[in-house]
């Protein structure tokens, strides 16, 4: 680990700390993510190798976090520890949202637009090559403020899939971008989990404000019946078979626009094709992309 | 692990024939001929198949652990990488991979139980430290797709399924040769169907033509299979028993050329 330098303490990651370091050779930054093995007799995490082995997979892509590096290395106690380098990116969707929010001020729309386009790209990118992320949040998407390239990382969580779809555990994604399907106890989830969660971080970045700021599965749930309307058998078929259905307090569907009251109709259309009830109806990312919102951005850049 | 072979790493690492199959020149220089070597991966193939039983893992974690083994000597030599440590430590590594994890106590305990040899014999610290040699010389590569999914829905498609139980026994023996490293999966899962219906009969040319496969990597990859079941009946010449005490005579005395632990 001679090669790199560390120079401060970015972050704290699912299962390690990040830095930001030098590469000592060509004055490279990189953000160090160091993985410390467990105390325990298993070696290797396999949520580290799942990661690992996703990310060679998966870095190809411009809008996926580039694993630069793997590096061992020794800690002062001799415990072997994990490095994985990647590329250092300045900031997060969730600083960069706040930011806004502090000066009680809006991000500009085309930015939006561009940040969302580059999200379903990315997203459309792992759905394409088999991998779920399930943990999408405005925090695990990095960005480089100078040129708005936007970058989706920790993958730790995510796993590929494979057809027909098998039971995962479902104690993973962060409340606020939880999908109602998970949230009502379905085992059999897709990729539709992860575009609920790009509709959730959409209506953000437009507002600043989280779309559905749950602190509980179940208050979760009522922020999402409250402005959807709560969901019955004939907008999503099989609900009721769902393991933590029961009956909640009825309520009717609002429009979408008094949640994002300054999006435009395009958007208002994207967006209420991401947040659909029933997962099977809720649009691709690959659709997405192609949905009217983005024409007027020049895709050849992003 | 993941959905789509033509983009994964799997894909990128496929190797040439030439590419397999050569003893490193480390070994070389202890003696080792190119029939040990082989040998030696076929003994050891089967070693991971005797110790998945006991610890009960799914197929695909047994033919991702014996990749992982046939990798790694691709570029690795036997005598700084034990292959009686790289072993179980692929089944290791292949069990978090695919998401089964055995933990390392247990393969432990079921190879001191199989094992009186006490060159095959490991404690956990030993696994521990093979598992991050073994994730360098892997360069941290560990999708791995099998002929397994493919053979089913070929088979289906073929309306050929009564040939299951011998095309899969088929794909189970193709893990004692490379062909996983040099072979696309539905490439081995088709030989093996070409194979199975040549032996019981089955007119298939028909089907074959309509998949517009090139049928000489078919036949190429049954070849090698093929040749693979002739040089064990040659070594066999009938005597089952005969052929087991000459054989592990043979691998106990490539193993100590390489004079290890």
């Amino acid at each position: 680990m001679d090669a790199y330098e560390k120079l401060e303490k970015v972050g704290e990651g699912t299962y390690g700390k990040v830095y930001k370091a030098i590469e000592k050779n060509t004055g490279k930054i990189v953000a160090l993510k160091k993985t410390r093995l467990p105390e325990d007799e298993e070696g290797v995490p396999p949520t580290t190798l799942r990661e690992v082995s996703i990310l060679r997979m998966l870095s190809i892509d411009p809008h996926v976090v580039r694993l630069l590096d793997l590096k061992q290395g020794q800690n002062k106690e001799g415990k072997t520890i994990l490095y994985l380098v990647f590329e250092y990116m300045d900031t997060d969707l969730k600083k960069y949202i706040k930011s806004f929010r502090a000066n009680h001020s809006l991000i500009p729309s085309k930015i939006v637009k561009t940040l969302m386009y580059q999200l379903c790209k990315g997203i459309a990118f792992c759905h394409g090559h088999g991998v779920l992320h399930r943990d999408l949040k405005p925090h695990n998407l990095l960005m480089d403020r100078k040129t708005m390239m936007l970058k989706i990382a920790d993958l730790g969580l995510s796993r590929a899939f494979t057809v027909p779809m098998k039971k995962y555990t479902h104690e993973i994604l962060t409340l606020w971008y939880r999908a109602p399907e998970v949230l009502l106890g379905a085992t059999h989830y897709s990729t539709p989990v992860d575009i609920w969660s790009v509709g959730c971080i959409f209506a953000e970045l437009v507002t600043t404000q989280p779309l559905f700021a749950g602190d509980s599965e179940l208050q979760q749930l009522l922020h999402i019946f409250r402005l959807l309307g709560t969901p019955n058998e004939q907008v999503w078929p099989g609900l009721s078979k769902l393991p933590n259905w029961h009956e909640y307090p009825q309520w009717t569907p609002k429009n979408l626009s008094t949640a994002v009251p300054t999006l435009d109709t395009n958007g208002l259309d994207l967006l209420s094709k991401m947040l659909q009830y029933e997962p099977a109806k809720r649009i691709s990312a690959k659709k997405a992309m192609e949905h009217p919102y983005f024409d007027e951005l020049n895709k050849a850049y992003l | 692990m993941a959905a789509n072979f033509w983009t994964s790493s799997h894909y990128k690492q496929l190797l040439d024939p030439e590419q397999v199959d050569v003893v490193n020149p480390i070994d070389k220089e202890k003696g080792l001929t190119p029939e040990e070597f082989k040998l030696i991966k076929i003994h050891m193939t089967n070693h991971i198949w005797r110790v998945a039983q006991q610890v009960k893992v799914r197929q695909r974690v047994i033919a991702t652990a014996v990749t992982y083994f046939r990798r790694v000597y691709t570029r690795k030599s036997m005598t700084e990488y034990d292959p009686r440590l790289v072993a179980p430590t692929c089944l290791y590594l292949a069990s978090k991979a695919e998401e089964s994890t055995v933990q390392a106590r247990l393969l432990v305990f079921y190879i001191k139980k199989m094992c009186p040899d006490e060159k095959y014999r490991f404690e956990i610290k030993d696994i521990l430290e093979m598992e991050m040699k073994l994730l360098e010389a892997l360069d941290y590569y560990l999708v791995v797709f099998h002929p397994y999914r493919a053979l089913l829905q070929l088979l289906q498609d073929a309306n050929m399924t009564d040939l299951t139980h011998i095309s899969w026994g088929l794909v189970n023996d193709t893990y004692k040769t490379d062909l996983i490293l040099i072979y696309p999966p539905h490439m081995i899962a088709l030989a093996c169907i070409y194979i199975a219906s040549v032996l019981k009969d089955k007119e298939t040319t028909a089907w074959f033509e309509e998949l517009r496969v090139d049928m000489n990597v078919v036949k190429n990859i049954s070849m090698e299979i093929l040749n693979f079941y002739e040089s064990r009946i040659e070594a066999f010449k009938g005597i089952p028993e005969a052929y087991k005490s000459m054989t592990e005579e043979k691998i106990n005395a490539a193993l100590n050329k390489l004079a290890m632990k």
